[in-house]
């Protein structure tokens, strides 16, 4: 049977999903305020007038909206008896987050929030070793994310985005508690930098935090949105009693370029590049293969409530400047 | 000149006497205190015949013998102590890090040595690393742009078996808190001469745990806000697993509104692997000899305060000592109580 995905949301993101959901042969609905023909263009889609036209000819619905837009049309969707993707993090705050949950399992619907890092095989490697017992009991874990700021400016509205912690952060976040389990405690600050300084450079952040986990062990993660043109990397080290892991996605790639001129080169994008591995497409297929009835993905709505309510617990604390105590589930 | 070695209770002692003998300064060593020691650890006169340096079994003694300058490598705990007994003698100090386990103990000693009209330095050596002087001539000449956020790392063995003080609150006023967090806080200092002013530490003790003898943190994460608003997070973990092929690290990124900037000061060295060791990595380490250059600057001004001069003591001196000692100090009560501290500094 074919696969019909109505995408909702045609920005930034959507070349990922777009070309996750062709590669799955998927027959593609577009639903979005804007860009949705060039959407239609590049992933031969079909584009609809309405949220409920689209509704009307899907099966699956991916929201790749701005954050502020996800609750009401995942709830519009699950209403609708769809299953649902929705781009991280699944709701703005947590109470929308716990009513879309509510809403899955009054419909008996999959929801299934896009936190795509768990599909990077580096993360999925670590994991896996921890899983495996091959680190001993966990310790000290860090995550560092890094790349240019956004250029639209929802991101920067902290009440639409949740700024740099519940956006870009909240993907380390998520793998402090995949890999390390539920989170006790958080702290959070932040540096930003003064739009107008230093000849009109735009609102740079950089966000710390630092987690104590239910079993003792402890986390740091580190987001940069940093310059327009600083190229995207990420790394993390995770120390357990028997051993360590490292990951710096700028070492290790089996390629390297020296040229006489040092000027890099901005490719325009603030998302990590992948040429030997596709972790949106990988993600994708994994939903698309639960929605079909397959076994349950990587992630689950429950992660998705999971990290929002910690990046949330981390913005009180930026708020406050105490550390918060997260509630047990 | 003539420079004392106090204590063999911090294993640096080793080094810094070669050091000092091979830049012909003449050496006493004394290493009286061995209560903080366990069966096993190498200490006194037996490590002095080892070192092929002379010994002596009391401080009176050493004195007597009419030092220009001591080094003190004393357990943490009794650096107060032992700098406030050679301020006494009139007697240049460098002491090891971290200068004192409280910010009382430091002014103590900054104090006692200001009095006396001698020379105090604290012994961070990485102070001298020419990666880091990169990092700081990028950051200066404004490659990076304006300052907003670092993150350091301290990464080390779990210091069992060398030296059981370590591990023991009671002579060294903690575990890696106190350890490892002040090498970065220094280099911080040293780049962006920002005062700290808030402190939020985590901690746990699950690394290394089984060890005998570890009674103090092994993990900490340490989030420090400064002055101007930069933030810095280090992570002091003795998190290198003990067979791992060097002893740990430190490295520094500093992120600035247009970059970011990275230091690695123990990156230089030759790798590969060696099959005596399951394949682990090679790791030949070369470049600069920062606890040399420590040394080379503190027989320096010492010279320079014997030929008649009165320059005070170069960076990195006791100031900031007592700066990191502060910090420690608020993460230590922060990791306590589980909520951010104010840094307690005078002025």
């Amino acid at each position: 049977m074919t696969l019909r995905v109505g995408v909702v949301g045609a920005g930034g993101i959507s070349p990922t999903h777009g070309g996750g959901w062709q590669a799955l042969g998927a027959e593609i609905g577009v639903y979005s305020l804007e860009h949705a023909p060039r959407f239609a263009e590049r992933h031969g889609a079909t584009e609809y007038a309405s949220l409920e036209e689209l509704l009307g000819n899907v099966d699956i619905v991916d929201v790749i909206t701005p954050t502020p837009a996800h609750v009401e049309i995942a709830k519009a969707a699950l209403a609708a008896g769809k299953d649902v993707v929705c781009e991280k993090p699944m709701a703005r705050n947590l109470a929308d987050a716990r009513e879309l949950v509510a809403l899955a399992e009054q419909h008996g619907r999959k929801l299934y929030p896009a936190h795509v890092v768990r599909w990077f095989p580096q993360y999925a490697a670590a994991k896996a070793a921890v899983e495996a017992g091959e680190l001993g009991q966990l310790a000290v874990m860090r995550f560092n994310r890094a790349g240019q700021m956004p250029r639209t400016p929802w991101f920067f509205d902290d009440e639409a985005s949740g700024g740099i912690i519940m956006d870009q952060m909240l993907h380390d976040l998520d793998q402090a508690v995949w890999i390390g389990g539920p989170v006790a405690t958080v702290y959070a600050t932040e540096t930003r930098g003064e739009p107008g300084a230093e000849g009109g450079l735009g609102d740079t952040r950089v966000g710390l935090v630092t987690m104590t986990h239910r079993n003792g062990a402890i986390s740091l993660c580190r987001g940069i949105w940093g310059a327009p043109g600083l190229p995207f990397w990420y790394s993390f080290q995770v120390a357990g009693t028997t051993g360590l892991l490292r990951y710096d996605s700028r070492h290790e790639t089996g390629f390297q370029l020296t040229r006489a001129s040092s000027a890099a080169e901005d490719d325009g994008s603030y998302l990590p590049s992948v040429t030997s591995f596709d972790p949106y497409a990988a993600e994708i297929a994994d939903f698309a293969a639960a929605f079909a009835g397959g076994p349950e993905p990587r992630v689950t709505m429950h992660d998705g409530v999971e990290a929002v309510k910690i990046a949330e617990a981390a913005l009180e604390s930026l708020r406050t400047g105490r550390t918060v105590t997260v509630e047990e589930n | 000149m003539k420079i004392g070695v106090m204590s063999f209770a911090h294993t640096h002692a080793v080094g810094y006497t070669t050091l000092l003998k091979g830049m012909g300064v003449e050496v006493l060593t004394c290493d009286p205190d061995r209560d903080s020691s366990v069966e096993g650890e190498v200490r006194g006169a037996e490590m002095a015949a080892q070192l092929g340096v002379d010994h002596v079994d009391t401080y009176e003694e050493l004195f007597a013998w009419g030092p220009d300058a001591v080094v003190i490598c004393s357990e943490n705990t009794r650096h107060r102590r032992d700098t406030e007994l050679a301020a006494s003698h009139g007697v240049h100090v460098l002491c090891e890090k971290p200068l004192a386990t409280t910010v009382a103990d430091a002014e103590a000693m900054i104090e006692a040595c200001e009095q006396a009209g001698v020379l105090l330095m604290t012994a961070f050596p990485v102070h001298f690393s020419p990666q880091a002087a990169q990092a700081k001539a990028a950051v200066e000449s404004g490659q990076v742009g304006e300052l907003m956020a670092a993150l350091g790392t301290n990464n080390g063995y779990c210091p069992v078996g060398v030296r059981a003080w370590f591990l023991d609150p009671q002579w060294s006023g903690g575990g890696c808190l106190v350890d490892h967090t002040v090498h970065v806080a220094e280099l911080l200092h040293h780049i962006t001469g920002a005062r700290p002013v808030v402190v939020n530490a985590v901690k746990n003790q699950i690394m290394h745990a089984e060890l005998p003898g570890v009674m103090a943190e092994t993990g900490g994460l340490v989030t420090i806000t400064y002055d101007n608003g930069f933030k810095a997070s280090i992570d002091c973990s003795w998190s290198v697993p003990q067979h791992a092929p060097t002893w740990g690290g430190l490295t520094l990124e500093l992120v600035g509104r247009t970059g970011v900037v990275e230091v690695d000061a123990f990156a230089t060295r030759v790798g590969g692997w060696d099959s005596r060791h399951n394949g682990r990595d090679f790791w030949l380490p070369f470049g600069t000899d920062m606890d040399a250059e420590l040394l080379r600057t503190f027989v320096g001004a010492v010279e320079g305060r014997l030929a008649g001069g009165n320059d005070p003591a170069p960076a990195p001196d006791g100031n900031v000592g007592l700066l990191t000692t502060a910090i420690v100090q608020a993460a230590r009560e922060s990791a306590e109580t589980g909520q951010p501290v104010e840094v307690s500094l005078p002025g």
